[in-house]
């Protein structure tokens, strides 16, 4: 009988919607101190230059600047913005290459000094007064260019601009002999995008010391506490004196793995004594902070002629910018996706990480998953087209099923690609879609489709932590305190419907304190879509404990016996007699106001740290239309078939599909981020240069999630999904793209004039 | 920079503020008066955050000086609701999932007012057309359509 739920699996508000649709939410942009200064970054304009000498006296002499800040004002420690060396098994792969503000620029953009200032424009003034003198070094922009003998070097340690060679650790059999077990073998080289985040609350950061030398630090972090301790540990203090709050996150997909202003604005703070605010402009958001990797990969499949997957083999160079960031998780990612998603017994992986001087790179939405999932899928329609297969067939030819490893190496507890790929086809009508003639006037129709799997967090490969903590009010409410914070994906409605499900109290019952280090529990923070399976377990064995302190409790009370007792409602009651029992709010008033001296504060901890990954699965179905005239294609229809186990909350994993699907679309057709290859200047560096699409360019999007296999690790059975949602979508779209025009799209974004350009060498 | 004490009609209420002619609407709102319901995403009228009404029109605070709109009648997302009754348009946010990190939210309800108050009963169509200007990064839009209808419907049936 399956168990009745009535929290879980409800289409209930999200999380602090009310404050969001008042404008009361606060963010870090919406935060203003007592005498807080104004920070403003002066960036190099050249791509590549040492700074020979800086003038700053000038501008620290105009009225109303508090500070100026350079190369000699900051520790001189390299560091990685990225926080994953803190807690990746192996931390030497994550390069240490960054100051806080260097004394050498690597791109156009990179910090050279910083002021502080009573106000912005008192600030920017300051900046025009500070006096560098530049020495202008060649640059390189190609990453191909930059390996070559004689380029111009960004990171001395870096010979041929090689940052880090990879190869896949556990590579198997042996892809020689695999591709000669082939029927066909297919080769393509792929330029995947340089995609930017575009979250819309602009990069920003506040931090104060107080008088004891306590730092706060406001902003929107993914990893509060991982965060704390790289900041604690680049400024020498210790963890405890460093608090980092986070405040309503305006959109982070990733980009707050990293720091971002927080170091500058730090350091700032430290030297005026007071408050200071940095927030980035649009442009500074697009040039200084994160975006995609470009991997330039050439990637090797073999079939034989009835479908079967022999060997899968990819040699890549990450085109990564001018600082390591995450090059080498995103890239590990990668491998294992390219080379895992499949069954085959066959597959190499191997390549190199490149400096270049463009703005650096980092992680985003699908984190490797995209780009390797993305080319391995348009591989796989290659060679069905070869063969003379429907793509549908040859990919149920090799899908993985329970039991097998997934791409991160662990069994897969449930594996639903077959279900979900039958459940699609025929939504879509698959069959007569892909048969139908494609031509009407200057447009051609195509229909394509993509398979993926993600990951649940980071599990074997980084340490993953998770507590949280839940206590009683006397009310019978319920504070559920939780380390990371909330930054757009409601995780924290999601987590209140766990806890109230488990504690069988009502989803307003429950409180969330969170984005605070001081008043939360270590959590390592959201990546990987790792919240809902990992916090959410946290949650219930919380809840869990609590409950039953609560139950003895009540047991005492009502003179039976805790196991013959059960909660719904808010109601405590015996299941032999349900009319007999109490309030879960009596008890917890008793519990706290009790003059027998039996007092307790009804609370638990719950601390969780997996053993399993389960990988959530999508396969996805595009139509599109392309015009041969003009180029453009236009996507008429996305269909998501979608496995995260149960579901906790259908609308906020619905919108989480949903706006991936968006970010898709954009990635393929329109988000173009151009470096221009003489200045280094980043050229499309606003909404109106880098197009993002807009409600007018949405296709008829429809999410189809399948709930027949909760995976039994999970909390009532639910996985991750937000993550990894883009990843079959890009793919799917390129071979729609393929299907109408029969041009396999190998450079992206797909815009008008490549796929015109395209057509024309057809 | 020459400053003057201007006075201003927003959501219903006289402000007072010293101001240069150079700051703009969206400064006025978040900084001086901390009015801060009002995003900013690109401050050069790209992404429709900062959509405000102006007598009832859609604006772009960001890229509209508040010199030029004292004495008009501004209506911010601070002024929708009712006390504690919020507006259909915000209820139907709410309801449908239309929100996610939130930071478009206030430019998107806005300007949704704005467009029910010129078409009480549009097609999705419509709705597209009317919030084009205002970009979303997490929703991918289907929800805020969503709630739009939505909000239409309790409207026309007398939801104010």
């Amino acid at each position: 009988m399956k168990e009745e739920l009535s929290v879980v699996g409800k289409r209930l508000p999200r999380w602090a919607a009310g404050e969001k649709a008042t404008g009361t939410a606060k963010y870090t942009v919406d935060i203003k101190l007592p005498g807080m200064l104004v920070g403003k970054v002066l960036r190099s304009p050249y791509p590549h230059a040492r700074i020979k000498k800086i003038d700053k006296s000038k501008a620290e002499k105009l009225p109303g600047v508090e500070a100026v800040i350079t190369w000699d004002d900051v520790p001189h420690k390299l560091f990685n913005p990225n926080k994953l060396d803190l807690i990746n098994y192996h931390p030497e792969g994550e390069l240490k290459d960054m100051y806080v503000i260097s004394n050498k620029a690597r791109f156009v953009g990179d910090a050279i000094a910083a002021v502080a200032a009573v106000d912005e424009a008192t600030a920017e003034e300051a900046l025009y007064l500070i006096k560098a003198d530049y020495e202008i070094l060649p640059a390189v922009f190609d990453p191909l260019e930059a390996m070559k003998p004689g380029a111009p070097i960004v990171h001395d340690f870096a010979k041929n601009n090689i940052s880090l060679h990879m190869k896949f650790p556990v590579a198997w059999g042996n892809v020689e002999q695999g591709f000669k077990d082939a029927d066909v073998v297919v080769e393509e080289t792929f330029r995947t995008a340089k995609n930017h985040i575009c979250q819309l609350e602009p990069c920003s950061c506040v931090a104060s010391f107080d008088a004891s030398g306590r730092l706060t630090v406001w902003s929107p972090s993914q990893h509060p506490f991982l965060h704390r301790r790289k900041m604690a540990e680049l400024f020498d203090m210790p963890e405890g004196m460093v608090r980092w709050i986070t405040p309503h996150v305006g959109g982070a997909f990733g980009k707050y793995g990293s720091f971002c202003a927080e170091p500058i604005c730090v350091a700032l703070a430290k030297k005026t004594g007071k408050p200071v605010k940095i927030e980035y402009s649009r442009e500074e958001d697009f040039f200084a902070t994160e975006r995609r990797q470009r991997y330039v990969v050439t990637g090797k499949i073999g079939v034989k002629k009835d479908g079967t997957i022999t060997a899968l083999e990819e040699n890549f160079i990450v085109d990564g910018g001018a600082y390591f960031t995450h090059n080498n998780t995103t890239t590990g990612v990668h491998m294992g996706s390219f080379v895992g998603l499949y069954r085959c017994p066959n597959v190499a992986a191997e390549g190199d990480c490149v400096y270049t001087n463009e703005p650096p790179t980092g992680g985003v939405r699908g984190y490797g998953n995209h780009e390797g999932t993305c080319i391995l899928e348009q591989l796989v329609d290659l060679a069905a087209h070869k063969i003379r297969m429907d793509p549908v067939d040859l990919r149920l030819k090799n899908v993985k099923h329970a039991g097998d490893p997934s791409s991160t190496g662990l069994p897969m507890e449930t594996c639903s690609f077959e279900e979900c790929i039958r459940i699609g086809m025929e939504r879509i009508g698959w069959k007569e879609k892909r048969a139908r003639h494609k031509k009407n006037g200057n447009k051609r129709y195509g229909i394509g489709m993509a398979i993926m799997m993600d990951v649940s967090g980071a599990n074997p490969f980084n340490l993953q932590r998770r507590n949280v903590y839940l206590k009683f009010n006397e009310d019978g409410s319920v504070n559920l305190i939780v380390g990371s914070g909330e930054i757009g994906q409601n995780l924290m409605g999601t987590l209140a419907q766990i806890a109230a499900e488990t504690l069988g109290v009502t989803y307003d019952d429950i409180h969330i304190v969170t984005g605070d280090t001081d008043s939360t529990m270590f959590d390592h923070g959201h990546h990987a879509s790792g919240g809902c399976y990992q916090i959410g377990n946290a949650v219930v064995m919380a809840a869990k404990e609590a409950k039953k302190q609560l139950l003895e409790r009540a047991a005492k009370k009502l003179e039976v016996s805790s196991d013959g007792l059960e909660i719904k409602n808010r109601q405590i009651y015996v299941k032999t007699d349900p009319q007999k029992g109490v309030s879960v709010g009596e008890i917890t008033k008793d519990a706290i106001y009790n003059f027998q001296g039996e007092h307790l504060n009804i609370s638990a901890k719950g601390s969780f740290s997996p053993t399993e990954n389960p990988p959530p699965f999508a396969v996805v179905f595009t139509e599109v239309e392309v015009d041969i005239e003009t180029g453009v294609v236009r996507v008429l229809k996305v269909l998501y078939v979608n496995d995260s186990g149960k579901v906790i909350n259908p609308t906020t994993l619905e919108g989480q599909l949903e706006g991936a699907i968006v970010q898709s679309i954009g990635y393929v057709l329109t988000e173009d981020y151009i470096v221009n290859n003489k200045t280094g200047a980043l050229e499309s560096n606003n909404y109106n240069t880098y197009k993002i699409p807009s409600a007018l360019d949405i296709p008829d999007v429809e999410v189809l999630l399948y709930e027949e296999q909760p995976v039994p690790s999970g909390p009532f059975g639910a996985k991750g999904g937000a993550q990894g949602a883009m990843v079959a979508v890009t793919p799917a779209i390129a071979n729609a793209i393929y299907d109408a025009i029969g041009v396999c799209i190998t450079d992206m974004p797909a815009t008008p004039e490549k796929i015109l350009a395209a057509l024309k060498h057809k | 920079m020459r400053k003057e004490i201007a006075t201003f009609k927003i959501n219903g209420r006289a402000y007072e503020a010293i101001i240069t002619p150079n700051i703009t609407l969206a400064e006025l709102l978040r900084e001086k008066l901390d009015l801060t319901g009002t995003k900013c995403a690109c401050g050069v009228g790209e992404c429709g955050s900062c959509t405000i009404l102006v007598d009832g029109k859609p604006a772009l605070s960001c890229s509209t000086l508040a010199i030029a709109v004292r004495n008009r009648d501004i209506l911010t997302i601070e002024g929708l609701a009712r006390g504690t009754e919020l507006h259909p348009i915000q209820q139907a946010f709410i309801d449908n999932g239309a929100i996610q990190c939130g930071f478009c939210s206030s430019g998107m309800i806005m300007m949704a007012k704005a467009l029910l108050a010129e078409n009480p009963q549009p097609t999705r169509e419509e709705v597209k057309e009317g919030l084009g200007g205002n970009l979303c990064r997490c929703t991918g839009y289907v929800k805020i359509i969503d709630a739009v209808m939505a909000a239409a419907e309790t409207m026309r049936k007398g939801g104010k």
